[in-house]
């Protein structure tokens, strides 16, 4: 099917069910009574883009520069600049980007949250997008953004650039789910600014690894007050290769900022970093901590927390550990009945939910898929 | 329930069990008494499954069943629980995970269980990782809130009087009496148990059937508990060692 037939379907229901039960696994629902608006690019369509509240718009990125000309420019290349990109964006793709625009209109308290499906099936090598996401001042999102591939896809590149804005007191929670095929790679390029008390939380969670993920979001808080927490759990095995950052420039006072990664390297390499660039009264932490389980020869887990500080009033700290499940830890949960498979997992599931509260349910279900793959030892 | 028969361990390469010989029937509770270093917690290690305390000859069986092969897990399953004298920390891991874990298969007992936990005071341990940072009368009353959660059919207590203060031993005392008191459907039948104390003050108020004496990794004296406690009190493990030698 040629690219111009194709009508976006505003209705999430209209879904193919094999799609919808695929893209279940990454937390995005099919009914459209759980979400305020929804996002779906299969390969390099939008198949679905549709908003159930007046206050929140979701267009497919291409619609939306041609509704909106103060787009490019201002927000659009607005944060991360187009030259500097490092991704093969050429103009064709930059004048009619596939991916999706969303906007929260001021004062608007969002109760369900939002999502975004982006699907690759294989018939197409490359996913190449470009995301704008606005909060205006006041308004609260929860964004759940599912990146997967069809588990018989071999091969194939995901490149995302993402410029997100949240306005004065406003507040963004993005959590990302990835679930990819094992050779696709996938290189995310995101960059966020918060203004005066707003506020943004990012959670990732990697459930099966891709190939090469290489992923270094970075986010500036521009107004008092304004915070930024980055959490982000991956599961890293054989033949994979993870690179994980976050960089946090804390600009103004009283802005604050946390990290914190988990790794469980069952094979592969990870590498996990955090930067926090202190430029103001602030306070900030940056936590790496990984745990490995049965890396085999070549996998291993580096973890790189920074600190870089420009004031004197700039309280930052970092920490960062690595270690091995201690195997009396694992007996003595089998001695109340656990199989020793279950007892890792549960130690893993402590590791990776450890100092981390309030994640809700979605995402302690994620995260106790992934102790339970790395119990397996996968 | 339990019998032990020439049993001989070795950890580290060094010999603690040398040839254990021991019988606990259905419905009692045994008291194990011996010096410091004598072996008391490597033999209820050993009958739990902890590989470290490798079993170099003889035998352990339950209910008829050698289980010498079993391990952990398998052991736990038929019904063999442990509170131990000194249990890891485990990080991460909240008590409240583990007690789910553990109630999940015995959705009768949850009521149960959370009228212990408010007994016990122990709602604030609920959400701490396992063990850690607890005082020692702390981790004696988690360890010993999973043993009743679990209803084991046999259960050991390794000095669950270790480092507790006054306080405690009353409300520890009387935690292990609900775990040994008759089930409904035995209402006239104790439960099993092998502990571990020599505490007078828990021993005035935990029944037990028969004690036993180790000395260096040998059980050199069985009999009526309150026979051998009086001797040991009045001087000390000294005529056992004696009593062995002649
Ligand atoms: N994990 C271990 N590693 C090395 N030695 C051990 C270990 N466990 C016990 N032992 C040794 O075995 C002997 C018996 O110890 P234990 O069974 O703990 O005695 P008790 O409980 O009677 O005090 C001691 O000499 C002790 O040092
Ligand atoms: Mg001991």
């Amino acid at each position: 099917m040629s690219r111009e037939i194709i009508m976006v379907s505003n209705n999430i229901k209209e879904l193919d069910r094999n799609d919808s039960t695929i893209l279940s696994e990454v937390g995005i629902s099919t009914e459209d009574e759980k979400r305020s608006g929804t996002f779906v690019l299969k390969d390099s369509e939008p198949v679905c883009s549709c908003s159930s509240l007046e206050g929140v718009e979701l267009l497919p990125m291409a619609e939306a520069l041609e509704k909106y000309d103060w787009l490019w420019g201002q927000y659009y290349w607005g944060l991360i600049p187009e030259d500097d990109s490092p991704l093969p964006m050429d103009q064709t793709i930059s004048k009619k980007p596939l991916g999706y625009f969303l906007r929260v209109k001021k004062g608007e308290h969002v109760k369900l949250p939002s999502q975004a499906a982006l699907y690759m099936t294989g018939s197409l090598g490359k996913q190449i997008l470009h995301n704008v996401v606005i909060l205006e001042e006041d308004s609260e999102l929860e964004l759940i953004t599912g990146c997967i591939s069809n588990a018989f896809m071999r091969g194939g590149e995901h490149i995302a650039v993402s410029e997100t804005y949240i306005g004065k007191n406003a507040s963004l929670i993005n959590t990302m789910v990835h679930s990819w095929g094992r050779d696709v790679r996938v290189k995310p390029h995101s960059a966020t600014i918060v203004e005066e008390g707003g506020s943004y939380v990012s959670n990732y969670i990697s459930l099966r690894p891709a190939g090469i993920v290489d992923s270094n979001p970075v986010t500036y808080l521009n107004g008092t007050g304004a915070s930024a927490k980055y959490f982000s759990v991956i599961l890293g095995s054989e033949s994979s290769e993870i690179t994980l950052g976050g960089d946090v420039y804390l600009n103004a006072d009283e802005t604050s900022a946390e990290i914190a990664h988990r790794a469980v390297c069952t094979g592969g390499k990870i590498i996990q970093k955090g930067l926090l660039v202190g430029k103001a009264s602030c306070h900030a932490h940056v936590d790496c901590s990984g745990m490995l389980i049965s890396p085999g020869e070549d996998g291993y887990i580096e973890s790189i927390p920074g600190l870089r500080s420009h004031h004197e009033e700039a309280q930052m700290s970092h920490e960062a550990s690595i270690g091995k499940i201690a195997p009396q830890q694992v007996q003595y949960l089998m001695a109340h009945g656990m199989e020793e498979r279950e007892a890792i997992s549960m130690i893993v599931r402590g590791f990776l939910d450890a100092d981390i509260t309030g994640l809700g349910p979605e995402l302690d279900q994620r995260i106790a898929e992934i102790a339970e793959l790395a119990g397996h030892g996968e | 329930m339990i019998s032990i028969n020439d049993l001989q361990v070795e950890v580290e390469g060094k010999n603690v069990l040398n040839g254990v010989n021991l019988e606990i029937p259905e419905g009692e509770v045994h008291l194990l008494l011996g010096p410091n270093g004598s072996g008391k917690t490597s033999l209820i290690m050993t009958i739990m499954g902890y590989p470290q305390y490798r079993i170099t000859g003889g035998s352990i069986s339950m209910n008829g069943q050698d289980i010498t092969e079993l391990d952990i897990t398998e052991r736990a399953r038929l019904g063999i629980g442990l509170a131990e004298q000194r249990p890891p920390s485990v990080s991460g891991v909240k008590l409240r995970m583990l007690l789910d874990y553990i109630l999940k298969e015995h959705e009768d007992k949850q009521e149960r269980v959370l009228e212990l936990i408010k007994e016990a005071n122990m709602e604030s341990f609920l959400d701490r990782d396992i063990n850690e940072g607890l005082s020692g009368g702390e981790i004696k009353r988690s360890e010993i809130l999973l043993l009743l959660s679990r209803q084991p059919l046999f259960a050991m207590l390794d000095e669950p009087d270790s480092g507790v203060d006054l306080d405690s031993l009353e409300l520890l005392s009387s935690m292990i009496n609900i775990l040994f008191s008759p089930k409904k459907e035995y209402p006239a039948k104790r439960g099993t148990g092998l502990l571990i104390t020599h505490s007078t003050y828990m021993l005035d108020r935990i029944d037990v059937d028969k004690a036993h004496v180790m000395i260096a990794g040998e059980l050199v004296c069985s009999g009526h508990p309150q026979i051998i406690m009086n001797k040991i009190v009045d001087s000390g493990f000294e005529s056992c060692i004696e009593c062995r030698e002649k």
